[in-house]
C-alpha cells in the first residue's frame, strides 16, 4: 500500500462519516423541537389522565428513589389543591418499575400509572394492567400492604408475581405516598389551615368590633 | 425486459423463501427472540427492519463505487446507525405514540446482521433497482418469520393475539383464559419457537420445491 492509497482511503472514510454527521445533525435540528414539545404534551396528558379532576398540575419539585430521578407534582381546581402526583421507582423481579401515583390531598391512592418496567412477560408485566392498579384504589399509607390472600382492605397480589405486586405497592407507590406527607403536609397544607383560622379569627374580631 | 422483470421477482422471493433470514440463514436471531413475546411488537419490528433493510440497501447501491474496498465496513455501518437514527428521531418527531411504543425496538436494528450482511453481500455489488427489490424481499421475509414466531408464541403461551388495529392501538383476542404454556413467552420459549417454526418452514420449503422441480422438467 503506498502512501497514495493510505489518503485516499482515510479521506474516503472522513468525508463519508463528515457527511452522515451533517445530514443527522440536518435531521436532528429539525425533528429535536418537535420531540421536545411532544414529550411535554404527553407527560402533560399523562398528568391530566391522573388527575381528572384537576385543572392544573404544576411540578412542585424534584426527590430520588434507588438513585433515579423523579419528580412531584401538585393538582389544583380553581386555586385549591385536590391532591398530589409523584414519580416513583419500585425494585421489581428484574427491573425498577417507573411508577406515577395520583393522591387526593389526605393523601388517599387515586390512581397509578406504570409507564416502564422489564418484568417477565405473562407474570410481572400484569402490573400494568386495570385489575391489578383498581386493588391500590382508596388505599392509605398504612393498607399499601401486599397479601397473597384474597383480600379488600390491603392489596392482593398477582398470582405468580408476588415480587413485582410487592415492588409497585411497598416500594414505589408507598415510599411516594410516605415522602408526599413528610414533604407536602407541614409546609403547604398546614400552613394553609392556620393562615385560614387566622384570617377568620382577625375577621370575627372585625365584626365584634363593629 | 421480461426476463429482468422475471429476476427480480425470483430476487423478491428469494428474500422470503430461499434464504429467509431467521428460517433459512439463522441470522438476528437474538432480536427476533428479544420482541416476539406478543403478535403486535413482531409486527412492528418486521416492518421497522423492512424499512431500515430497504433503505440501506438503496443507499449502499448508491454509494457503491465511490466507496474504497478497505474500509467499507464502517461506512456500511454508518450507513445502518445513520437510518436508525433518522428513522428514530422522525418517529419521535411526527408518530410519538408509534415511537413510545416501538422506539426500544428500534435502536436494535443498529445491532442486525442481516442488514449488514446483504449490505455487504448484495447492494455494494448491484445497481439500485435490484438492491432495492433485494431488501424489499429479505425486509418481508424478515416480518413473515416475525408475525408467525409471535404468532405462535402469543398463542401458545398466554392464548391471546394482540392485534395492532392502528399505529398505536390495539385489540386483544382472548381464546384461552388461563395461560397454557407459559414458558413459550419467557425466553426459553423464544428458542422452542423458532426451532419448531424453522423445522416446519424447512419441511414444507423441501416438499415444495421437490414438486416445483419436478413439474418443471
Amino acid at each position: 500500500m503506498t502512501g497514495k492509497d493510505i489518503i485516499k482511503i482515510t479521506l474516503n472514510l472522513v468525508i463519508v462519516y463528515l457527511i452522515g454527521g451533517f445530514i443527522l445533525a440536518f435531521v436532528f435540528a429539525n425533528a429535536s423541537p418537535k420531540i421536545y414539545k411532544n414529550n411535554e404534551e404527553a407527560e402533560k396528558k399523562a398528568l391530566k389522565e391522573l388527575m381528572p379532576e384537576a385543572d392544573t398540575n404544576d411540578k412542585l419539585g424534584d426527590w430520588s428513589i434507588h438513585d433515579k430521578h423523579a419528580k412531584y407534582f401538585i393538582s389544583k381546581k380553581g386555586g385549591d389543591t385536590v391532591g398530589y402526583i409523584i414519580q416513583s421507582f419500585g425494585k421489581g423481579y428484574s427491573s425498577y418499575i417507573n411508577t406515577f401515583v395520583a393522591v387526593d390531598k389526605d393523601f388517599i391512592v387515586q390512581k397509578i400509572n406504570i409507564l416502564a418496567h422489564g418484568e417477565t412477560p405473562g407474570l410481572g408485566d400484569e402490573i400494568e394492567l386495570d385489575y391489578f392498579k383498581d386493588r391500590l384504589k382508596g388505599k392509605d399509607i398504612e393498607h399499601l400492604k401486599v397479601l397473597k390472600t384474597e383480600t379488600k382492605e390491603y392489596v392482593e397480589a398477582i398470582s405468580g408475581a408476588t415480587i413485582s405486586s410487592r415492588a409497585v405497592t411497598e416500594d414505589a407507590v408507598k415510599n411516594g405516598v410516605a415522602f408526599l406527607i413528610k414533604t407536602v403536609n407541614p409546609a403547604t397544607e398546614q400552613h394553609g389551615s392556620i393562615s385560614n383560622e387566622v384570617k377568620e379569627g382577625g375577621n370575627t374580631d372585625v365584626k365584634q368590633q363593629h | 425486459m421480461s426476463s429482468n422483470s422475471t429476476s427480480l421477482k425470483e430476487l423478491f422471493l428469494n428474500g422470503i423463501i430461499k434464504e429467509n433470514t431467521i428460517f433459512k440463514l439463522a441470522l438476528s436471531l437474538c432480536p427476533s427472540i428479544a420482541v416476539t413475546n406478543n403478535l403486535k411488537n413482531g409486527i412492528f419490528m418486521g416492518l421497522a427492519v423492512l424499512f431500515v433493510q430497504t433503505m440501506v440497501n438503496i443507499t449502499i447501491s448508491l454509494m457503491r463505487k465511490v466507496i474504497q474496498p478497505k474500509v467499507r465496513l464502517p461506512i456500511f455501518m454508518l450507513v445502518i446507525s445513520g437510518w436508525v437514527t433518522i428513522t428514530q428521531m422522525m418517529m419521535a418527531a411526527f408518530v410519538p405514540d408509534v415511537y413510545a411504543k416501538v422506539g426500544l425496538y428500534i435502536a436494535l436494528i443498529v445491532a442486525f446482521a442481516s442488514i449488514l450482511a446483504r449490505a455487504e453481500m448484495f447492494a455494494s455489488k448491484n445497481s439500485i433497482m435490484p438492491s432495492m427489490v433485494d431488501g424489499l424481499g429479505m425486509g418481508v421475509g424478515f416480518l413473515f418469520a416475525l408475525t408467525a414466531i409471535s404468532f405462535f408464541r402469543e398463542l401458545v403461551g398466554k392464548g391471546t393475539l394482540t392485534v395492532p388495529t392502528g399505529l398505536a392501538t390495539q385489540h386483544v383476542f382472548t381464546f384461552i383464559n388461563t395461560k397454557p404454556l407459559l414458558i413459550m413467552v419467557l425466553p426459553a420459549g423464544g428458542f422452542l419457537a423458532v426451532g419448531i417454526l424453522m423445522a416446519a418452514f424447512n419441511w414444507l420449503d423441501t416438499k415444495y420445491m421437490k414438486k416445483g422441480a419436478h413439474s418443471s422438467h
